[in-house]
């Protein structure tokens, strides 16, 4: 450390030379204000020790012009004087001295002082090496960074925050709206997870956005980092391109191989002798565990990089298995095995993939099955779950290995070959159902003891009050009508939009009959047949039609109501629903 | 007509065309169109007049969606299922193509063995769609 000490008079600066030599910092010395003056500018100085009384530049005045002088940092000026009285010092520290000491200084109050600044040089190299390596972050990182105070107006930014916004307003930013910027106020931000760059051109940018609140005393602050996502998109659009192109062009030849070989097996081209058919029935089922290894691959890709899309709705699980066994008992008869299902509780409803469920199921029931020998029962129970709904897979074979039940649910991962029935799985069954099963708010489990069979357990959350929550079918053939109803009723409540019968009759069956059903016979063949059809969807007094092309006599005569077009208002069709949609509340609430 | 007879294919793969040759005329016992491209098909349709299409997806020049939009332009062919033929099972592939029109979708691994039956249901559940 390096201590300036100013004094015009030689013996007393020399005095203070030697005492602060002796406690062991480097010391520089100046005989007048000017002199100390020219050491500032051209050598280090890290504290002043300055006499108050000189000629010239007395230590009042040269107090001023080294605040002055120096900034950016703080610099102690200890001043020293012999006068008698305190107002010289009140005045020194009134003009940005740090402190003051009396003539004759005494070595231990001299000590003491040095010591205590160099404390506090201390926190300051340290909060400016701080500061600094901040700056460097901020400056260098490419995501854009604002920091908004509690009015909403940005107080500071980062060089990306510059190049993004700066580009085309051509300003300094300091003091612009936030909501001018990013086109949402401070409100907003705290709720946003992504933005898109207004004004951005054709092609605006998305950004993620993230922030931070924070505050000195009673003002407040936010801290935004925008990240550019377009690179990211990107690439993840190139993979879905890939995969897709991947599956297919894998699909294509799998398609005339397995083909072919189920063709020959049938015999469709003569029958084939015995031995022939044994290698033909030995690629056709190769053939398909191929066709299952690029689904199960595809899969596994899409639920590892998060980009699998769940179709998750209120659905009635009892039906949905009633669906598992159907679709899994030719397998199960293949093998000799029996299905059977013990629904154990009453209506169960929960919030899933319906087809992903029935995906999760057909892997717990083959490989139940696989398992069983000839003659015996797999047991498919639904029961009531403290954390929702139970459904248990149970099989009678030979249980699983203790060793790799530990890792059954892991990828990749099969028992050893010894069982031959083993033989055709991919390995990313059970891996896929768990994540499935997660996916949907579930869990998976196994437990099994030898010669006991084994037990593969999911638990999926339960709706609360298990009663389906009210929601709007729509059917209409026009995509902008239906655009337009969603938006008119999805505040009142949960809204599904399908083209035609078919696709309302497919997901009715799927997840229960609608609160209420919005139809125009528009577009859908005689508008006659079409609306017979409706009550197959609800009851006749759920059901609203809209549309110029029918009549009140036509309506009349099916025993609907009827909104024309040219009266269909959002208010009155959201008055008909909300009547409905209170109606079947309270039904159920009495029931 | 209450019997499912005439079914025209429209697959640019040529060993494709053949397993269907051999799954819906041979064991099926239909009549078929067998059209290597949209086009063909186009050409074909208003003579040969079919009950059901089958349609692959993904085609060079003319796509599966286009000759579909094609299609149903000519006159005795708008009330007639078109089913779509696609090795992209993704599920949210399968829900654009139903939005553009289709009547069903047959993901590709088929079984050949079971086809002849598995379009019989397509063709009763499009008559309940196009009366």
């Amino acid at each position: 450390m390096t201590v300036l000490v100013v004094d015009d008079i030689e013996t007393s600066r020399n005095h203070l030379v030697e005492l602060v030599t002796d406690i062991g910092y480097h010391c520089i010395q100046a005989a007048s204000g000017g002199e100390a003056l020219q050491h500032i500018d051209f050598t280090h100085v890290d504290i002043v020790l300055l006499d108050l009384l000189m000629p010239d530049l007395d230590g009042f005045e040269l107090t001023r012009q080294l605040r002055k002088r120096v900034t950016g940092t703080w610099l102690p000026i200890i001043v020293v004087s012999s006068l008698e009285g305190d107002e010289h010092f009140v005045h020194a520290l009134a003009v940005g001295a740090a402190d003051y000491l009396v003539k004759p200084v005494r070595p231990a109050l001299l000590h003491a002082k040095l010591r205590h600044y160099q404390h506090v040089l201390a926190l300051q190299a340290h909060t400016a090496t701080l500061a600094q390596r901040q700056k460097a972050i901020n400056e260098t990182i490419a995501d854009a960074i604002l920091t908004i105070d509690s009015k909403g107006q940005v107080c500071e930014f980062n060089r990306a925050a510059r190049q993004l916004f700066e580009a085309e307003a051509g300003a300094d930013l300091t003091g612009r709206p936030v909501r001018e910027l990013l086109g949402i106020g401070l409100e907003q931000l705290r709720s946003t997870a992504e933005i898109v760059h207004p004004g951005a051109g054709l092609a605006p940018p998305t950004f993620s956005l993230s922030s931070s609140e924070w505050s000195i005393g009673a003002d407040s602050y936010c801290t935004i980092a925008l990240h550019d996502l377009s690179a990211a998109r990107r690439v993840e659009r190139m993979k879905d391109e890939f995969l897709a192109t991947v599956s297919h062009e894998l699909r294509t030849p799998l398609t005339s191989i397995v083909g072919a070989l189920g063709l020959l097996v049938a015999g469709a081209a003569g029958t084939l002798p015995p031995a022939a058919m044994e290698l033909a029935a030995v690629a056709q089922r190769n053939g398909a565990r191929l066709g299952r290894l690029i689904d199960d691959l595809l899969d596994l890709t899409k639920l590892e990089g998060k980009r699998m899309t769940l179709h998750i709705r209120e659905a009635s699980l009892k039906a949905l298995l009633g669906e598992a066994v159907t679709a899994n008992t030719g397998y199960a008869r293949q093998l000799g095995v029996q299905l059977k299902l013990h629904t154990l509780v009453g209506a169960a409803h929960a919030p899933v993939d319906a087809d992903r469920f029935l995906q999760v199921m057909a892997n717990l029931l083959s490989n139940a099955i696989k398992h069983s020998p000839t003659g015996m029962t797999v047991d498919l129970r639904l029961l009531a779950d403290p954390l929702g709904w139970r459904i248990e897979v149970a099989d009678q074979g030979p249980g699983v290995d203790p060793e790799f039940r530990t890792r059954m649910f892991e990828k990749f991962s099969q028992a050893d070959g010894s069982d031959q029935r083993s033989v055709g799985g991919t390995g990313l069954g059970l891996y896929i159902s768990r994540m499935l099963v997660e996916r949907m708010g579930g869990s998976i489990s196994s437990s099994s003891s030898a010669g006991q069979g084994s037990v593969f357990s999911v638990v999926l959350p339960r709706l609360p009050a298990d009663r389906p929550s009210p929601w709007v079918l729509c059917i209409a053939r026009d995509h902008q009508e239906l655009d337009r109803l969603a938006t008119w009723i999805s505040d009142l409540a949960r809204t599904e939009l399908v083209p035609d019968l078919v696709t309302a009759q497919a997901l009715v069956q799927r997840i229960g009959a609608p609160t209420a059903l919005v139809a125009n016979p528009q577009s859908q063949g005689l508008a006659d047949e079409f609306c017979a059809k409706l009550p197959t969807i609800t009851a006749i007094d759920r059901i609203v039609l809209v549309g110029d092309a029918l009549d009140d006599r036509f309506a009349l005569r099916h025993g609907m109501r009827w909104m024309p077009h040219s009266s269909t208002s959002r208010e009155a069709l959201k008055t008909q629903l909300l009547t409905l949609l209170n109606e079947a509340s309270g039904g159920a609430s009495h029931g | 007509m209450d019997e499912l007879q005439r079914v025209m294919c429209v697959e640019d793969d040529p060993d494709i065309r053949m397993i269907l040759e051999f799954s819906l005329g041979r064991l099926g016992g239909y009549t078929l169109s067998l059209c290597a491209s949209g086009q063909e098909a186009l050409d074909q349709a208003a003579r040969f007049a079919p009950q059901l299409v089958l349609l692959d997806v993904m085609m060079p020049k003319m796509s599966g969606p286009e000759t579909l939009q094609h299609l149903r332009s000519v006159d005795c062919m708008r009330g007639v299922p078109i089913v779509f033929l696609t090795a992209k099972a993704l599920q949210d592939d399968v829900e654009a193509l139903l939005e553009q029109g289709a009547t069903g979708i047959i993901v590709k691994p088929f079984d050949p063995v079971t086809l002849p039956k598995d379009i019989r249901i397509y063709w009763k559940h499009g008559r309940d769609i196009h009366p």
